[in-house]
This record gives C-alpha cells, structure tokens and sequence, in this order.
C-alpha cells in the first residue's frame, strides 16, 4: 500500500462520510422538529444506531472480530446489570464491563 | 449571533464520560493504524476529516485487504450511512430560523453517535437560539478530543499491551449501548431499539453490506406505525 493510495483512500472516505451528513442537511431543509416525519425518522436513527451495537457485538469487523463472541456478550450482559443496579451509572458500567471484557479475553 | 456561553455550555457537557468513551477509542485506533503500517499525519487526517469511528476501521481494513478506492468508498458509505437519519434528525431540533445553511454544513461535522445522545438528552432544557451554538461546542470538543487521541494513540502505542488496546476498543460501542438503553422510555422507541438490534443480527447473512441500513428503517418504520398514537412527555 503506497502512501499516496493511503491519502485517496482518506479523501473518498471523507467525501462519502460528509456526504452523508451534508446530505442531512440538505433533506432536513423542510422537517420541523414538531413534524411527523420527524418523528419516524428518530424511531430509524436509534433503531440504525442499535443494529450497529448489535452487529459491533455479535459479528464485528476488525481488531474485536479476533476476540471470542461469548466473551462479548458476558461482558454486554454485565455492562447492563451494572447499568440498572447502580442506578444508571453510565461510567461505572462501562468500565466494569470493559475491565471483565480484557480479564475474560485473556484468561478464557 | 454567536453564544460564547452556549458553547462553553457545550464543551462542559462534552467533558467527562463522553470524551472518555469516545477518546479511549480513539486511542485505540491511532495504535491499530501505528501497527498495521500507517504514518502519524495519515491517523491524524483520518479522524481530522471523517471523524466516525466504524467508517474509520473500516476504511483501514480496507486498504489493508488489498481493496480499491472504489471498495473503500462504498465500504464507508455504508458503513457511516447511519449518520444520514441522524443528521436529518438532530438539524431540526438545533437549529433556529437565523442558523445560516453554511454554519448547518459546517456544523454536520460534529455529528456523531455520542454528540448526537448527549445533544438529545439535554436539548429541552436549552434556549432554541442556543442549541447550535451549545451543539458546536459539545461535538467540536469531542471531535478535537478524537483527534488528540488518535494522534496520542499512534504515538503511545508501544507503552500499551494489544489486549488493552482491545479493550479500549469495546468501550465505545459499550458507551452507545448504554446511551440506547436510557432511550427504553417510549414504547416506539423500544420497539424500535429491539427490532433494530434483532433484525440487523436476522440480515447479517443475507445482506452483509446493507443489513444495518435495512434493519434500522424496517425497525424505526415499526416502533414508529404501531406505536403511532402514543403521547409522551
């Protein structure tokens, strides 16, 4: 891989990343925040957002995809019983489940 | 007109557990990208420009399996099409008749999936002529805060072990995860949540590329039609 390919690859990453969201833009011109579309549109926002949690747990790509599914989800499931036993304590869950995360890779 | 306190509001917010469950990945990038062979300017542009971290890996794996930039392209496209119904969403909401269209496209840069939950949750409790300002603020600070990290991981990485590298990898989509779970107030917004994460793991197989995109309108389209009449406050 030279450098230079390295560099195009950013650029078209970058104008299909901003693509996305300057397309936003442009098709949120006439939505108003009281609207009915916009509502629909929040409902397919966070069900987008959990499909990617969903598929970052259970089939990831990269460096995670190294690391054992049963591990993932343990450490999911502990990220959610912190979370709701601790009175939503959104630091605590996540390094709680991150530090089970690294002990269970490494010593199952 | 500029709000200084608005955004200085903004960064506050983003202060704290937003910046750490997005900059410990961060860092965990920026040493992927030492290892697999890339230069410090290239990691530092990476996150600089497209500032979306799924997009960012896989833009990475990419090149490294040998694909063109055409690959490339699409792989991110699609990767970080997610930032399109997130876009079209949070616009309405920070905006005001006198936000010029450039400030909005400029602005656009900072959305992602942390700015975007954190904007969410306080978004009611701020003036409608604020929330722009308190937005650039909040995202800029977390996009700035990508960078450095990215930047500190490329350079820190020897002094870090692979599986606490992995580690840190995991706590962003375990920081979204929680962000999604505060969300499991309206029942159009369960629904949705449930229909989203099942029905993308149901897809993977079929369409590999697309799955995400497909299982979040079919799921949103769900919570938002059966649950179309609900009032909530």
């Amino acid at each position: 891989m030279s450098n230079q390919f390295i560099y195009l690859s950013i650029l078209v990453a970058t104008i299909g990343t901003y693509f996305c969201r300057a397309f936003g833009v442009f098709s949120a011109k006439n939505i108003k925040a009281d609207s009915q579309i916009f509502n629909w549109i929040k409902c397919v926002s966070i069900a987008v957002i959990s499909a990617v949690i969903a598929r970052i747990i259970l089939f990831p790509v990269g460096v995670l995809s190294e690391t054992d599914a049963t591990v993932r989800i343990i450490s999911t499931i502990i990220l959610l019983a912190v979370y709701f036993s601790f009175k939503k304590n959104v630091i605590l869950a996540v390094l709680t489940s991150a530090i089970c995360f690294v002990l269970l890779n490494h010593y199952l | 007109m500029f709000s200084s306190q608005s955004f200085k509001d903004g960064v506050k917010q983003a202060i704290g557990v937003p910046a750490l469950g997005l900059g410990s990945s961060m860092f965990a990038f920026g040493a992927f990208l030492h290892s697999a062979g890339f230069d410090i300017y290239q990691s530092f542009f990476s996150t600089f420009f497209t500032f979306a971290l799924p997009g960012q890996f896989v833009m990475a794996e990419t090149i490294l399996a040998g694909g063109t930039l055409l690959n490339v392209f699409l792989a991110v496209l699609l990767t970080n099409s997610r930032l399109y119904p997130m876009t079209v969403n949070i616009i309405p909401v920070i905006r005001d008749s006198q936000t010029p269209k450039w400030k909005q496209y400029l602005g656009a840069h900072f959305i992602a999936v942390t700015s975007w939950f954190n904007m969410f949750a306080v978004h009611k409790s701020i003036k409608q002529q604020e929330k722009f300002d308190y937005f650039i603020g909040l995202g800029g600070f977390l996009w700035a805060n990508s960078v450095l990290c990215t930047v500190a991981g490329y350079l820190f990485s020897n002094l870090v072990s692979y599986e606490i590298l992995i580690g840190l990898v995991f706590i962003n989509p375990m920081y979204f995860l929680v962000m999604t779970v505060s969300n499991l107030k309206e029942k159009k917004m369960i629904c949705s949540i449930f229909c989203g994460a099942i029905l993308s793991v149901l897809l993977n197989d079929v369409f590999p590329g697309w799955s995400i995109l497909i299982a979040g309108i079919i799921a949103g389209s769900l919570g938002y039609f059966i649950f179309k009449d609900e009032v909530y406050e």
